[in-house]
């Protein structure tokens, strides 16, 4: 096995939920305790058949709402996980709600070697809470974080949600002053998209104006940048040193595990994606569909995910991997000619007032392939 | 020869042509009921999905009248105005002629053209009232008007509905008794008429026949004389309306003959074919070449299938001798063809055949007429593209073909079309009373005015009462100019236009509106400007994108992502790329819609 081929990371998915918030099209489930056990039971079996045994440098826990598991469950869960070899330097992150969250969760956490959390807030202000049918309480908020901090889990992110209904760039502003006085080490940003099977889709809701959404974008990573956190992908922000291991393995291309209800891995040359229906699921039957990634569909990808980071697309990895340049492949100088994507010789990107476009570029990127 | 009858059908488009050539072959058992489908005639999927009739077919029938077996060959033809050329091919072919009319709509204008063309060539004409067993049908009414209106006598005219069979063995017994047998000799030397011609990938070019004179056999080595080539033919038959294979074909027959022809500019429609060695004194007369009308640029969107556009061209031309094209040079989109059509209709069609059969996307430029310009060196050129007009400075006077028209309508809309016409730069001329509720209006109209939206205007107008028709009557001089459209700067020659002077500013107006609309949003913002020489007469901005970029990774799940870009670019595969603008094809098409986008009902 090439040393590209090597997994290092490795997804976990947890469906349940106390509540379904009213834009998720994740895979999520209400939470039922009879159930949350028969699934640990067949995510483990999962994890048994198919994880053979590599040390890994990022795990993720993702939702879903793997916080709403009750503390014993928790447990279970790291029981599960504990088959697992971990890199001492492992990233090791869990997905939490502040509803759900209990210094005694915190604690069993800490005890099994988590040492990052990213907290689901999107928003403080309840105005949104209703329309997002979803809340996060201000003061437990900054309780907690400061727990966390004080069992040494300082590597913490908080989900901040943009673009919501009638919302201003003064919401947008007060919402970033607040996540920043947090002093955490990573943002993740994301506007608000209408999916369907949600319940904003079926009650006809429909978005902010595009210029108006751009507009928040613009003013939240000014404010970030101002404050000392650095633009490293698409809709994420860290302090210096923080960014995201285990989001990194997506953007570099790389393999991964993933293991649950509806999660999705990358094994060897396969793109698998697991069955959402939790009754399958529980049930064994794990897999829903397998997509082989040719060298067509591999170097789309490569393009597509190294680009959405701000340093850009390595151009000798690429060249090693398919043999070619580059901009031998992709008929793409007039990209580059127009300031669009940046080429500085050793990394290929896309310059910074454009990333809020780059679905349009990557497209033109596609569309002017000459293999 | 006494037992042949060659006719063919003319009718304004609507009026139950093939309906009626359908019931037709069903009387005379060429296609059982269970086997019929409607239209059995038309044969491309265009034909039947329209409803209209392009191409020629000609089909063999046997009937048998008072205890003696006759043949029959029908020779369908197009109803459309642009299609006029053809109808004069299959008329040349044929002794006699049904002129349709349907019961509740009455004459129409392509009624009145297609039957000066059937008396032209000295056809027995037959008048028939077909559709009679509709509620709106108004029998009387219609035969007043084909007696008062077309000279026809009340004995004469048929009654028919095709779609219950009522009258067909009426009319059966008129094309025998009334249509002259053909005139020719067998033992004469062969002297063979093409009317039509398609290719066979396995058979080469198969030749459709009017025998005028001789006799044409399997084996037998003919020549074409017009092109000089010779070929030994290898099948002859007949179409009833499948082949039929024959061992020979006699004055006064139609049918097909294949001779593996695989040039296939060796086959001119309207040639003569006789016998190699033993050749007739004097082709036939053949046709009158019909003049291309409008013109516009064929660009393939993927470059590298400008062979591939070509060979479709040479195809397409086999059997449509109307189509013209040479190759073009476009900065915005390189390499393509100036193609000739007799009429909007039929350049719509050829394109479609085009992106259909040969499966070629194709980005069609607006069309143009043919501009006779006089130069201050007293020379003159004729200009089928703005592109190919010269500086202002060069020019003494540019002149533009005009029409006559002949619009059929109910008279409570003669007020909109008269408004219409004026609006089309229209010079009334007169107007003839059918009966007291129905009108026909002469206009003279620039051609170029009718290529864009005028027909479109008429039916909105008259709620699709109106009828129309025209008639070159030459060349006038007119104030015109060439107007560019510039993006981001750059004059995308594609896009260039030749319009009235006094129209100049409404229109450059719509036409940069219309790109506004039609161009989807750019990385950057791009200004759209007309400008007539150097002077800029409208512009507006396309507004940069602002967001396009999904901002979650679900749990990395990066099939579903590619997904979705795979959709985004499908979008994008009609686009063409000029500079670092995307244009999708319709764009080039804006300057034909002179309404704006939001005004269209």
């Amino acid at each position: 096995m090439s040393k590209e081929n090597k997994i290092k990371s490795m997804y976990i998915h947890i469906p349940f939920c106390d509540t379904i918030c009213s834009y998720c099209d994740f895979c999520k489930m209400f939470y039922n305790e009879k159930l949350v056990d028969r699934y640990l039971d067949a995510l483990k079996e999962e994890i048994l058949e198919n994880y053979r045994g590599e040390v890994l440098d990022t795990l993720y826990i993702g939702g879903g709402t793997p916080s709403s598991l009750s503390a014993s469950q928790l447990k279970k869960l790291f029981c599960v996980l504990s088959s697992i070899k971990l890199n001492k330097e492992c990233e090791f992150t869990m997905e939490v709600t502040i509803d759900s969250l209990t210094h005694e969760k915190i604690d069993i956490l800490k005890e099994n070697g988590v040492n990052r959390v990213s907290i689901g807030v999107q928003t403080i202000n309840e105005k949104f809470f209703k329309f997002l049918n979803r809340k996060t309480d201000k003061d437990k908020l900054i309780e907690d974080i400061n727990y966390l901090k004080s069992v040494q889990i300082d590597n913490i992110n908080l989900d901040l949600m943009y673009a919501l209904k009638d919302e201003t760039i003064e919401d947008v502003l007060n919402d970033l002053d607040f996540f920043i006085s947090l002093d955490v080490k990573h943002i993740s940003t994301y506007s608000l998209i209408l999916e369907e099977n949600t319940m904003l889709y079926i009650n006809k809701y429909s978005l902010i104006d595009s210029n108006i959404d751009r507009k928040m974008y613009d003013v939240i990573c000014k404010k970030l940048k101002q404050n000392g956190y650095i633009h490293y992908e698409v809709s994420n922000f860290s302090k210096e040193g923080y960014l995201s291991k285990h989001n990194m393995t997506y953007w570099n291309n790389d393999r991964y595990y993933g293991f649950g209800l509806g999660s999705s891995g990358y094994i060897n040359n396969i793109r698998y994606t697991n069955t959402r229906s939790i009754n399958s699921y529980i049930h064994k039957k794990f897999r829903y569909l397998e997509e082989v990634i040719d060298s067509k569909s591999d170097m789309e990808n490569e393009i597509m995910l190294n680009l959405r980071t701000a340093r850009g697309l390595s151009k000798e990895k690429f060249c090693e991997k398919f043999n070619k340049d580059i901009l031998a492949l992709f008929d793409i100088k007039f990209l580059i000619d127009d300031n669009i994507l940046i080429d500085d010789g050793k990394f290929l990107r896309v310059s910074d007032q454009y990333f809020y476009v780059l679905n349009n570029i990557l497209v033109k990127i596609f569309a002017n392939a000459n293999c | 020869m006494e037992n042949i009858r060659n006719f063919s059908i003319i009718a304004h488009i609507d009026h139950g042509k093939s309906t009626l050539a359908d019931r037709i072959l069903e009387l005379t058992g060429a296609v059982s009921k269970r086997e019929s489908k409607e239209q059995m005639l038309d044969s491309m999927d265009i034909e039947r999905e329209r409803g209209i009739t392009i191409k020629l077919n000609a089909v063999c029938l046997k009937y048998t009248y008072k205890d003696k077996q006759y043949t029959l060959h029908l020779i369908d033809t197009p109803g459309h105005v642009d299609f006029s050329y053809e109808v004069s091919r299959s008329l040349a072919a044929c002794e006699g002629a049904i002129l349709v009319v349907d019961a509740s709509q009455g004459i129409e204008a392509q009624t009145l053209a297609n039957l000066y063309l059937a008396m032209e060539n000295d056809l027995t004409i037959i008048p028939v009232i077909n559709k009679i067993d509709l509620p709106g049908a108004d029998i009387d009414k219609v035969k007043r008007e084909l007696i008062d209106t077309l000279g026809f006598s009340d004995d004469e005219i048929i009654l028919t509905s095709a779609k219950t069979g009522v009258g067909i063995d009426k009319l059966l017994e008129a094309i025998i008794l009334r249509i002259k047998p053909p005139k020719g000799d067998k033992e004469k030397k062969l002297q063979a008429l093409i009317f039509d011609s398609y290719f066979d990938p396995y058979r080469g070019v198969v030749i459709l026949i009017r025998i005028v004179n001789g006799t044409l056999r399997v084996q037998d080595k003919i020549k074409l004389m017009k092109t000089g080539a010779t070929y030994q033919v290898v099948d002859v038959g007949v179409m009833r309306p499948k082949e039929e294979k024959r061992q020979a074909l006699e004055a006064g027959d139609v049918g097909f003959i294949t001779a593996a022809i695989k040039d296939i500019s060796d086959i001119k429609v309207g040639d003569t074919i006789t016998l190699d060695g033993d050749e007739c004194d004097f082709a036939l007369s053949g046709y009158k070449p019909m003049k291309s009308m409008v013109f516009c640029g064929l660009f393939p969107v993927e470059a590298n299938k400008f062979e591939d556009l070509r060979e479709a061209l040479n195809k397409l031309k086999l059997n449509d001798a109307s189509l013209l094209f040479e190759p073009e040079t476009s900065k915005a989109l390189g390499f393509g063809f100036r193609c000739g059509f007799l009429g909007l209709l039929h350049m719509e069609i050829i394109e479609e055949r085009i992106e259909r059969e040969f499966g070629i996307d194709i980005i069609a430029t607006s069309p143009s007429v043919i501009y006779e310009v006089h130069l201050t060196d007293e020379s003159v050129i004729e200009v089928d593209s703005p592109s190919k007009l010269p500086d202002r400075q060069r020019i003494k006077m540019i002149k533009e073909p005009f029409i006559k028209t002949n619009i059929f309508t109910p008279s409570e809309y003669i007020g909109p079309i008269m408004d219409l016409c004026q609006e089309k730069r229209g010079i009334y001329s007169s107007m003839d009373y059918i009966d007291p509720t129905r009108v026909n209006i002469h206009y003279e109209l620039p051609l170029s005015e009718i290529v864009y939206d005028f027909f479109d205007k008429l039916k909105s107008y008259t709620k699709g009462y109106a009828s129309f028709d025209y008639e070159l009557i030459g060349n006038r001089e007119s104030d015109l100019v060439k107007m560019d459209i510039l993006l981001n700067g750059d004059v995308v020659d594609a896009l260039s236009t030749i319009v009235h002077k006094d129209f100049a500013y409404q229109r450059g107006k719509l036409i940069v509106e219309n790109l506004k609309e039609l161009i989807p949003r750019q990385l950057f913002e791009v200004p759209i400007q007309a400008s007539i020489g150097n002077k800029v007469v409208a512009r507006t901005d396309i507004k940069a994108l602002r967001k396009d970029v999904l901002a979650k990774c679900y749990g990395g799940d990066i099939t579903r992502k590619r997904k979705l870009l795979e959709k985004q670019k499908e979008g994008k595969k009609r686009m063409k790329r000029v500079g670092s603008i995307e244009i999708p094809q319709e764009a080039f098409l804006a300057v034909l819609s002179m309404d704006s986008g939001k005004e269209n009902k």
